[in-house]
């Protein structure tokens, strides 16, 4: 076991366990709608029509750019609508969306596979084979794979991420148990597609089971699978690598800058699909947990399909809920149940709707920054960031903070730091912003500036140039007709003195 | 004697050739406390403050000629910040040079253009593409919002709208977070 594990965190043990590991399929839905926005990148551009007829695994939206991901269809059917539809995000902004009326058949385009032998695949057509599969990174963050693969550098590490990044989501673990085979074949051709020298799968060291399953499917010696201690937020990135390898990941650059390659478990095993099975990323497992439904279980839904419908086989009971996307430290809260699963949804929270704690005063107590994994001061933070003072939150690291919600947490006057830390990390990105199109503003207008006075003074010259050309023209001009008036007074001369 | 007057002499050359080469290599381009204040100015570029831009402006508080308060798109918060770095009291902003409003940008009814490229002569940050007798449209993202174009289009295909907040600038409510 490890022991330089991280100071901070915070220690909840998992509210609502399931019962039964086992994932349950949820069938292909009536209607799918799926987002065409992912967390990171461009919008992806639709390729089809209101009225096309599509398989499933067909691609409905293809690239916009280098960051963004396809999109395939999640069930067969036509298209019924390709127009703004709300999706699950604290703002409330609604956002293209395709939706798809299923024909009942679940019928599959032709699937192009590598097969098992990826190890004859070049690593550039396994990141192609990454990216035309349309995978992002499954943990939450949805960061596109594609670009994490290829842009890390001199890699010497991957590590892959089991460590279910919040207490209540368990859909990692129950992958685990379900897919120990995949997860192994996933990491290997990570491995390859890298060029690695080893792996590391890190595990918190209360999922046994899963550690047995993936340990019983392990022959291969790059591969260790590593327990580390159960604690909230040992799954963040820089902080696992701290604990796994002992090397700090600078504040600013990401693992990869270090040859360090981190990768979600859900992300392996959808590589593996894309990979050996040729299979685009057309559904995800969901935990759907909470105090308001009897039944807490992992499903595996197809994208585009509705919470409402996953939730309804948890056995909700019938009170009032609040529903919440993503894990109960970091997920948003979500005002309705008709939203869709997309690529990043990890888990629903259905809970007993409760009337939200009184927000009192700060009393200094300094508990939220004894619990900050990346130890800052919340505190600092909190004021300077409820004062709209960023540049002094940013003296304080705001950048830093990974909004893992600890400090939140803890604090006994139930003040929402985190959602502030937020707050000011937008009106930041807002300022920079700001700050660019005033610099392209400044530089168009000083160009222009620049570009009036020098068709002024070019058209100057020329006025200039031929005025000159007039005079000399004209000059000459007179310098003929004062020869000729000189030869004729010449010629008139010698005459008079001949006629003399 | 004459060691120390040579010595020095030379000491004295070197330095000079130093200070004169670093006047030459740092020179800072134009007029430092312009540079100060047009930093502070919104770059809108769209004359409200009676300039026929943000730099000429800047030149003019430098000077001393205008009020620090004749600038709307830079808001109560812009006049503040150049009362600070002129020291100057701070004064609300002067509503005779117009209301600060939302950011906008200028969109191009492509129908009805004709072409006439008088808005493109309008346009303080040339953003606007097109040429003679071909529609025009406005790129969005060079787009200040300064509204010159507006008055100068002869058929009135030009409107301004309020850019909407995208997945990517939403910035939550402080209050809704004071409050929860
Ligand atoms: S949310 Fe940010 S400030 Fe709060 S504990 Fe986590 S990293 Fe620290
Ligand atoms: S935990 Fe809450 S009350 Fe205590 S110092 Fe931090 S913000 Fe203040
Ligand atoms: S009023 Fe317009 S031109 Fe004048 S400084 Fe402000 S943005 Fe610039």
């Amino acid at each position: 076991m490890l022991s330089n594990i991280f100071r901070g965190g915070i220690h909840i043990p998992n509210p609502y366990p399931v019962k039964n590991p086992k994932i349950v399929k949820v069938p292909p839905p009536e209607k799918a709608v799926l987002i065409l926005q992912q967390k990171v990148g461009g919008q992806a551009k639709p390729c089809v029509e209101v009225g096309d007829k599509v398989l499933t695994g067909q691609v409905i939206a293809g690239t916009s750019s280098q960051y963004c991901v396809p999109i395939h269809a999640s069930i067969s059917g036509t298209i019924s609508a390709i127009d703004k539809q709300p999706i699950p995000h604290p703002s409330g902004i609604d956002a293209m969306c395709i939706t798809i009326e299923s024909d009942g058949k679940d019928k599959w385009v032709e699937k192009e596979e590598c097969g098992a032998d990826f190890l004859s695949c070049k690593p550039e057509q396994i990141i192609d084979k990454i990216r035309s599969a349309g995978i992002v990174g499954m943990g939450g963050a949805g960061f596109p794979t594609h670009i994490k693969v290829s842009s890390v550098k001199n890699a010497n590490t991957l590590v892959v991420n089991a460590t279910e990044c919040e207490p209540g989501i368990m859909c990692d673990d129950s992958l685990m148990q379900n897919y120990p085979r995949e997860i192994i074949r996933g990491t290997e051709i990570l491995l390859h597609a890298c060029s690695a020298k080893k792996a590391i799968i890190a595990i918190e060291d209360d999922k046994q089971e899963a550690f047995n399953s993936l340990l019983m499917y392990n022959h291969n010696d790059k591969i260790t699978i590593q327990r580390i201690p159960t604690k909230y937020t040992s799954g963040a990135d820089k902080l696992l690598i701290k604990s796994l390898l002992d090397v700090e990941v600078p504040a600013g650059k990401h693992p990869s800058d270090i040859g360090v390659l981190c990768h979600n478990v859900g992300t392996v095993k959808a590589i593996h699909d894309a990979v050996i099975d040729g299979r685009p990323l057309v559904s995800r497992i969901v935990t759907v947990t909470g105090s308001g439904v009897e039944d807490p279980k992992n499903y595996e839904a197809r994208l585009g399909t509705s919470f409402a419908s996953v939730v309804s086989q948890s056995k909700p009971n019938k009170q009032k809920h609040k529903i919440r996307m993503g894990g109960m430290m970091m997920g948003v809260d979500v005002n309705s149940d008709q939203y869709s699963i997309c690529k990043i949804t990890n888990c629903i929270f259905i809970n007993n709707f409760e009337p939200e704690p009184q927000v009192n005063e700060c009393i200094r107590c300094s508990s939220c920054n004894q619990v900050c994994p990346i130890n800052l001061l919340p505190q600092q933070l909190y004021w300077s960031s409820k004062s709209e003072s960023i540049d002094k939150a940013l003296e304080y690291n705001l950048d830093n903070c990974i909004e893992c919600g600890c400090c939140s947490y803890v604090c006994p006057s139930n003040i929402p730091l985190v959602d502030y830390f937020v707050f000011a990390k937008a009106v930041n990105k807002k300022q920079i912003n700001d700050a660019e199109r005033a610099d392209i503003a400044r530089q168009r207008f000083e160009y222009r500036e620049f570009r009036i006075e020098r068709n002024m003074s070019e058209r100057a010259e020329m006025m200039a140039k031929k005025k000159k050309a007039l005079k000399e023209k004209m000059a000459k001009e007179k310098q003929q007709k004062d020869k000729i008036a000189d030869a004729i007074q010449r010629v008139s001369k010698s005459k008079e003195n001949k006629d003399a | 004697m004459l060691d120390s007057i040579l010595i020095f002499s030379i000491l004295t050359l070197i330095l000079g050739l130093i200070l004169g080469y670093a006047a030459i290599k740092f020179r800072i381009e134009g007029n430092p406390l312009v540079n100060q204040i047009d930093k502070i100015l919104p770059q809108t570029q769209c004359g409200q403050c009676n300039y026929p831009g943000c730099r000429p402006y800047a030149e003019a508080l430098a000077k001393g000629e205008a009020q620090i308060n004749q600038c709307p798109p830079g808001g109560q918060d812009g006049a503040d910040e150049l009362a600070d770095l002129l020291g100057v009291e701070q004064i609300p902003l002067n509503t005779e040079h117009g209301e600060t409003k939302e950011p906008m940008v200028a969109v191009v009814d492509e129908q009805v253009c004709i072409g006439c490229t008088l808005c493109i002569q309008a346009c303080p940050v040339d953003a606007f593409v097109g040429s003679s007798k071909v529609m025009t449209t406005v790129i969005a993202k060079e787009c200040t919002g300064c509204e010159l174009c507006i008055p100068v289009c002869p058929v009135d295909c030009i409107d301004m709208v309020e850019i909407q907040p995208t997945l990517g600038t939403y910035i939550p409510n402080i209050k809704d977070i004071a409050h929860a």
